[in-house]
């Protein structure tokens, strides 16, 4: 079988660079991960100097995804040579145990973590990761939120809860944890988009006009998020058909959903090979499906 | 209620949506390009969402852009399928129940198909599927022997083949054609490829 290198034509250097750069924008692509750094490390480990121990780290974690377990001892039982007493490859040996459903070894090494180190969040994030994949997902949100109570600016627990919250159907608590990304992200689409599908789906004229609202503020924040043009545009034509509404409610409603649909039309005419019903014509397709789901 | 038939198409589509996103829970819409009446031929899928499968918009905009492909493809819309995130549950969840509910408002032998992650492996020989029928208001476990899959052994080495060669990452469902709408989630290119894959004995796959 070809190497990375040869199938794709790229020298060491470049893999360990594109390894970093999946380390930094924290990408799970694991498969590549494993491809990429298993062959680094084999072929080109003595170039790699100090990289070498975050190397071992991440493709470990990549192989505890793939079910590579035979890689991810290899990198874990180096990484014990080099560091013995560390914490953070305690909590590896933990996680390759939960990857193995060992949940109460696992719950055991982040108890001892959590002993000399109360601080550590880590370990803490790990056992609520146990919860979750033993579906324990009650005691998995009163353990985050716990969590959040300490350790307020944490995003991506934020973000984990908004999920949790949402996989419960409590969507006025995952709205709560969308506000709290939002306020200190206040540049990004994503959580202004998911607030507005969550708004919406709480239903409501109140809860509509929101979401609409939001849908557009991800619409100016990147102009090219179909999720938030085709949602400004359902959202929009709820409103308008609705009997609470002023008439000029209505009136701006259909101005904004026909602006959306214009531009989704615009978006597929665009496209090479233009496909009739991706277009949308008309309200009444879509009042089809308007009750909500 | 009567028999159901899962076509290899679909059964391909739906296997490889289930393994493009294992961490993730994954649904689709089952369609069927038969008449009503007798048994339900499941003859095709569309992989709708792995991200949200609780939130309304994008549901709601699947069903309506589903429906209306249909209706010019001389399709309808029988059925849902769902795989759970985590691998141990494999029940439907209320929005599985939802959804499904809202199919069999527009087509009484609706089915509710849940993929069980934990039979999906290799040894296993038997369908990891478990189908749900509407009876009195409720879904119920669908006998077994009204679930068939004609040629089996061949649809199974089919979808292992095709993930064997990453054809799955080939697949698009509806999250990645927002993501990119130039992406088919009609998913013409797989479809050729599984027809090509089955036997050409076989016609009606």
């Amino acid at each position: 079988m070809a190497s990375v290198s040869e199938m794709y034509d790229v020298g060491w250097e470049e893999m360990r660079d594109k390894l970093r750069k999946w380390r930094e924008d924290n990408f799970r692509n694991s498969e590549q991960i494993v491809d990429v750094g298993e062959e680094l490390i084999s072929e080109h480990g003595s170039k790699l100097g100090d990289d070498i121990w975050i190397i071992y780290e991440q493709v470990m974690i990549a192989a505890l995804d793939c079910s590579r377990d035979d890689l991810a001892l290899t990198c874990l039982q180096e990484l014990r040579k080099q560091f013995p007493d560390s914490h953070r490859v305690k909590r590896l040996s933990g996680m390759r145990l939960e990857a193995l459903e060992r949940y109460d070894e696992a719950n055991k090494h982040y108890d001892a973590i959590l002993q000399e180190d109360p601080t550590n969040t880590a370990a803490r994030k790990r056992k609520i990761s146990i919860l979750k994949a033993q579906g324990k997902s009650t005691e998995a949100i009163r353990e985050l939120n716990e969590y959040l109570e300490q350790f307020v600016g944490d995003q991506e627990a934020w973000h984990e809860l908004s999920e949790l919250y949402i996989n419960e159907h409590d969507y006025g608590k995952a709205a709560f944890c969308l506000e709290e990304l939002m306020m200190t992200n206040p540049h990004n689409h994503l959580y202004c988009e998911q607030y507005a599908e969550v708004k919406y789906t709480q239903g409501g004229l109140e809860n509509l006009e929101l979401s609409r609202k939001y849908f557009a503020q991800a619409l100016r924040l990147n102009n090219r998020n179909m999720r938030a043009l085709f949602g400004l545009y359902m959202s929009a034509s709820h409103i308008a058909a609705s009997p609470k509404v002023s008439a000029k409610v209505k009136k701006d409603n259909m101005k904004y959903a026909s602006w959306a649909a214009s531009q989704i039309n615009r978006a597929y005419k665009s496209l090479k090979r233009f496909v009739k019903h991706l277009c949308v014509t008309n309200a009444i397709n879509y009042i089809h499906f308007s009750n909500r789901i | 209620m009567g028999e159901v038939e899962l076509s290899c198409r679909a059964y391909v589509k739906m296997y490889l949506h289930a393994c493009l996103f294992p961490r993730c829970s994954i649904n689709g819409l089952l369609l069927s390009s038969s008449s009503a009446g007798g048994a339900v031929c499941v003859t095709d899928c569309v992989p709708l969402l792995h991200s949200h499968l609780p939130l309304a918009p994008i549901t709601q905009l699947a069903l309506t852009q589903v429906d209306v492909w249909c209706s010019q493809t001389q399709q309808r819309i029988v059925g849902y399928y769902q795989a759970n995130a985590c691998v141990s549950d494999s029940s439907p969840t209320p929005c599985a129940l939802k959804i499904a509910d809202k199919i069999a408002e527009q087509f009484d032998s609706a089915v509710l198909l849940m993929l069980d992650g934990s039979k999906m492996s290799p040894d296993y020989r038997v369908p990891p599927i478990v189908m749900y029928e509407r009876k009195d208001s409720r879904w119920t476990l669908k006998d077994k022997h009204m679930i068939m899959l004609r040629q089996w052994e061949e649809t199974r080495a089919i979808a292992g083949q095709m993930m064997e060669s990453g054809d799955h990452m080939q697949l698009v469902d509806f999250d990645t054609h927002l993501d990119d709408i130039t992406k088919d989630w009609t998913n013409q290119k797989l479809n050729t490829k599984i027809a090509e894959l089955a036997s050409p004995a076989n016609g009606n796959i």
